[in-house]
């Protein structure tokens, strides 16, 4: 029988799975900009780089945290 | 003894190519449309080699995935208010809220990205194409200018109409045969720039001239 506490429990595990690959997938994001940046020289270089690297950081954040409170 | 016949001075007809008449552009990111643009470069570009035209897709493309994202970031507010989701603990309804927002900014993130960098370029020896499809595959192609065959503009549609924007097709004989600038501004003036420096090239080559 499947209580409540499991179900949550199975949740939680799926939760941060999820987020382990969007942090992978978040990685890529900051790589394939570096590589564009080379690519193109526009003169918003930097912006992009950090935006991408933000997005990273809130990621990574997101998994910590779930961490902590699930 | 005087002459019988003196012919005319004749002037020279030949028209200055468009893209010499306008002035360098100075540099501004976001644009889709730089003339002969200041401090912009690409990869593999020669020494020597002037970019002519810098084009992306036209800023309106925009406005769909845009809008989809504001109607994203406000979803979780709206959802909210079901009565139905207070079933759900509080600390998994917060973090289902922070992943939302994670994928909203994935979303936005990406569709920006594929705006910004899929640019076309032009300049006085080829046209380049840099094809940024999503977040992991890139294309660039790039044909010389003799190569070009066939060039068409496409202009349709009330917005396109009114906005002043329109798919440019070059056909060329390059191992990459088609080369398409979709929704770019001001179709009408590149395939002016784009006669004008073919006329040029074939000129360089009846005079033996490089550059």
């Amino acid at each position: 029988m499947i209580t409540g506490l499991t179900i949550w429990s199975v949740v939680k595990v799926l939760l941060i799975i999820l987020l382990l690959i969007y942090i992978v997938f978040s990685y890529v994001i900051v790589r394939q900009v570096q590589l564009m940046t080379d690519t193109l020289v526009i003169g918003f270089e930097k912006q992009l780089k950090f935006l991408a690297f933000v997005h990273f950081l809130f990621a990574i954040a997101v998994l910590i945290f779930s961490i902590l409170i699930l | 003894m005087p002459d019988i016949f003196t012919s005319k001075k004749v002037t020279n007809p030949i028209k200055k190519p468009l893209y010499k008449e306008l002035p360098m552009q100075e540099r501004r990111p976001l644009a889709s449309f730089l003339m002969r643009p200041d401090g912009v470069s690409f990869e593999t570009r020669e020494a020597e080699e002037q970019i002519i035209l810098f084009l992306r897709k036209h800023f309106v493309t925009n406005i769909p995935w845009m809008f989809t994202a504001v109607i994203m970031f406000l979803a979780p507010m709206v959802v909210s208010s079901f009565e139905i989701l207070n079933s759900i603990p509080t600390n998994f309804r917060f973090v289902f809220v922070m992943i939302w927002y994670l994928i909203s900014m994935a979303y936005t993130l990406e569709s920006f990205l594929t705006w910004f960098f899929n640019v076309y370029i032009i300049t006085d020896e080829r046209i380049v194409d840099v094809d940024f499809y999503n977040l992991t595959y890139k294309e660039v192609s790039d044909a010389n200018l003799d190569k070009i065959e066939d060039v068409t503009y496409k202009m349709g549609g009330v917005i396109r109409t009114l906005f002043n924007y329109g798919d440019v097709l070059i056909q060329t004989a390059a191992e990459v045969t088609n080369f398409d600038f979709l929704a770019v501004p001001y179709p009408d003036k590149v395939v002016k720039v784009l006669q004008d420096l073919r006329m040029e090239e074939q000129q360089e080559v009846i005079e033996g001239r490089v550059r």
